[in-house]
């Protein structure tokens, strides 16, 4: 019985392996056709590939990311094809425990040279970063938002690309509910008549949500649409939170009023707002740019649009919305002197090469930092940044906030919809743990630096 | 009749606990056959309704499976088969050999269990930084040579031995070499059954600290493969079903062949008489 079942088993595997395959799928060689470029390219930040690296001696060094490894593949053969002395070791880690790893590894002399950064982690890695070669003006020259990161006159990482939330809707449901491309809401209180038109109920029972905001209506609405009404979300000395204003309650009993008064919604009905949208639960969700490549993988059987954030009214307003970048690389201070050397050089290729950017921000669908892609056709081709060209320059970025701020924002809007607390005295508690939480942070805001600050 | 009754309704109530605690087993397995939007679809269905192999085929995309689960039997093999002989080792000396300082040793190696892991994991890796071991397996296979739990078992499962086995031995001229490996392994299988299912288990799942200590793909090891489909944004549930699914193998494997001696290993050594 025994000898019966190994056997069994050991078919399984081999039936397993066959499927898989013996060799990885994951472990492609680099692309030996890619064509270098010979001749320098850029805008004010200019890249020589002429220029050898290391003295044309060989040298190896590690990039460390989480993700993609096609993505960061495609630049590193680029790269290698331009110097083929240098080897680029490509790390892929799990996004979660990546943080865990790459302080420790920083901390000794073996660390990556190269790693790839998230600024919601600024504060674990910005001890073990080296500043950028680049001159501060040639980056702010190339790229916006390049003021907000510098620090004490020196550039350790920029955005390359910015994310924001944009509303998507079930384009199924919205030809179902009688709406054309014409009845595409500008301001709230047109997306909420839409909504009401898109909710389909049995009784007092809902079927079809208008509109979904459960589970993500402090990281999509509470922490952004305070800036359309003209306020930040730090005071004026750009630590204490500003997050029990009126302003704020405003924009609160606006979603209690959405889903109590106008009906379009529930609290109790899809858990959660990404996925109840995905399950052709709910006709439309505001969701940040990622969320149009998990339409595109997990969602397949979704047709979807996108559109801009409503506002509250049909002027201009002080920004959009808030945004969060998709930072550059960060270059290991403690390793080897040449290495750091490659790692810069590596960097200005990134931010020199329109074929790195456009692929990155692509891949991660967000607008491109750098201005001279904001035109660029690849991506205005793609619908979630093409409805942010117009207006990129009027949405903001406070500064990587700790992370209290969203949980305890999060916290408050439970507290409202399931626990029956006063919306004052829920912002009240926000703000006081906020402010108790950071009592050790850092962090400062920069919404002193956005370009319409002086509008507020 | 009571009696048949009482039968009936305690098989009734294990089975449905069995269903219950064997259910998302099934349905994970399932799930690996179907498509992300059926994973996620609100209407749940246990069989897939478009059946696919296409998750076996997108998880080998992701990374080199076949050679992280090669470098992972190796690794647990060779982890299980040093803890198996260092616990039996330690597990004899301290349970028939009388020494100044015996039980403060035992009540030493005891105390390394209670020490959660999260506090010990800086220290340790620093350790292996500066020994040079990162990037190697031996950062994965010496620090786990030793296991608190396995001297424990040992020790009590020896403990139960007659000393006069033993003594016979001595006198018929065995060394103490040939008494460890001929007398005490032979009559420990048991509980060395159980020690060598549980560490199997826990090197085979370990995720953390291979993860921490690894770097070069090739040396990976598939519980940390296993990790890579959850994204920063969202997660390939279907691959990672599948993933999962065939690297449970080795360890339904060992179970299945060993599962009497572990039932009686570890009865024997929670029962000391």
């Amino acid at each position: 019985m025994r000898k019966r079942f190994l056997a069994l088993t050991m078919s399984a595997l081999m039936a397993a392996s066959t499927i898989t395959g013996c060799s990885g799928g994951g472990d492609k060689a680099a692309n030996k056709d890619v064509v270098a470029p010979t001749e320098p390219f850029g805008d004010t930040i200019v890249y020589d590939p002429s220029v050898e690296v290391n003295n044309g001696e060989d040298i190896t060094i590690e990039l460390w990311e989480w993700g993609s490894d096609d993505l960061f593949q495609q630049i590193i053969d680029v790269y290698t094809a331009m110097h083929p002395n240098v080897t680029i070791n490509l790390v892929n880690n799990p996004w979660e425990d990546y943080w865990t790893k790459l302080p420790l590894a920083l901390d000794g002399e073996n660390g990556p040279a190269l790693f790839n950064i998230h600024n919601s982690y600024h504060e674990n890695i910005i001890n073990y970063l080296a500043p950028l070669d680049i001159p501060i003006e040639d980056l702010e020259a190339d790229f916006n938002g390049v003021s907000a990161h510098v620090i004490d006159d020196k550039m350790y990482y920029i955005d390359y690309g910015m994310m924001t939330g944009s509303v998507y809707y079930n384009k199924d449901m919205w030809e179902a509910a009688g709406l054309t491309e014409e009845d595409i809401p500008k301001t709230w209180d047109e997306l909420i008549e839409v909504a009401k038109k898109l909710t389909i109920k049995d009784g007092d029972t809902i079927i079809q949500a208008g509109l979904n905001f459960n589970d993500d209506f402090h990281q999509n609405y509470l922490l952004g649409l305070n800036y359309q009404l003209g306020e930040n979300l730090f005071k004026e000395d750009g630590k204490t939170p500003n997050v029990n204003s009126e302003v704020m309650q405003q924009i609160m009993q606006m979603l209690v009023d959405m889903y109590h008064e106008d009906g379009i919604g529930s609290e109790n009905f899809g858990e959660k707002s990404s996925d109840s949208f995905g399950q052709g639960q709910s006709a439309m969700v505001i969701q940040w740019g990622h969320y149009y490549n998990t339409l595109k993988t997990t969602w397949t059987n979704i047709d979807f649009g996108v559109f801009e954030i409503p506002t509250f009214t049909e002027e201009t307003p002080y920004a959009y919305n808030r945004y969060n970048g998709e930072s550059t690389f960060g270059i290991n201070k403690n390793a080897s002197a040449e290495q750091q050397a490659v790692a810069q050089d590596f960097v200005k290729y990134f931010l020199a090469s329109d074929e790195a950017q456009v692929a990155f921000n692509i891949a991660m669908s967000t607008f491109p930092a750098k201005k001279s892609l904001a035109t660029n056709e690849e991506i205005l081709a793609n619908p979630s940044m093409a409805i942010l060209a117009d207006h990129i320059d009027r949405y903001i970025w406070p500064g990587p906030m700790p992370a209290t701020v969203e949980n305890s924002l999060k916290k408050a809007g439970q507290d409202v919809f399931y626990n029956g607390v006063e919306i004052k005295t829920a912002l009240d508690n926000a703000q006081a743990q906020i402010i108790k939480d950071m009592k050790n942070s850092s962090f400062e805001s920069v919404e002193s630096l956005y370009t319409y600050a002086s509008e507020k | 009749m009571p009696k048949k009754l009482n039968s009936v309704i305690l098989n009734v109530i294990l089975l449905v606990m069995g269903v219950i605690t064997v259910y998302p087993f099934i349905w994970m397995i399932l799930s690996s056959f179907k498509q992300n939007q059926e994973i996620m679809a609100l209407d749940q269905k246990l069989l897939p309704e478009q059946f696919t192999i296409q998750n076996y085929i997108n998880m080998n995309e992701r990374f080199d499976f076949m050679r992280f689960f090669f470098n992972s039997v190796i690794v647990t093999i060779v982890v299980t088969i040093l803890v198996i002989y260092t616990s039996t080792i330690c597990g004899f000396v301290l349970s028939k050999y009388k020494f100044r300082g015996r039980n403060l040793l035992f009540g030493f190696i005891l105390s390394t269990m209670m020490i959660p892991w999260c506090v010990t994991i800086i220290p340790k890796y620093t350790m292996i930084q500066s020994f040079g071991w990162l990037d190697s397996y031996k950062a994965l296979i010496i620090p786990a040579m030793f296991s608190g739990f396995g001297i424990f078992m040992m020790k009590q499962h020896i403990s139960k031995i007659p000393d006069e086995v033993i003594e016979a031995a001595r006198i018929d001229g065995a060394s103490e070499f040939r008494i460890f490996h001929q007398i005490i392994f032979p009559m420990s299988k048991n509980s060395i059954a159980s020690i060598a299912i549980f560490q199997f288990l826990w090197t085979w799942e370990d995720y953390l600290w291979p993860y921490l200590v690894i770097n070069t793909k090739e040396k990976q090891l598939l519980a940390v493969g296993l990790k890579m489909f959850n994204g920063q944004y969202s997660t390939d549930y279907g691959a990672l079903f599948a993933a999962t699914a065939v690297s449970i193998v080795p360890v339904l494997i060992i179970y299945l062949f060993f599962q009497k001696q572990f039932i009686a290993g570890i009865a024997s050594s929670a029962v000391k008489g």
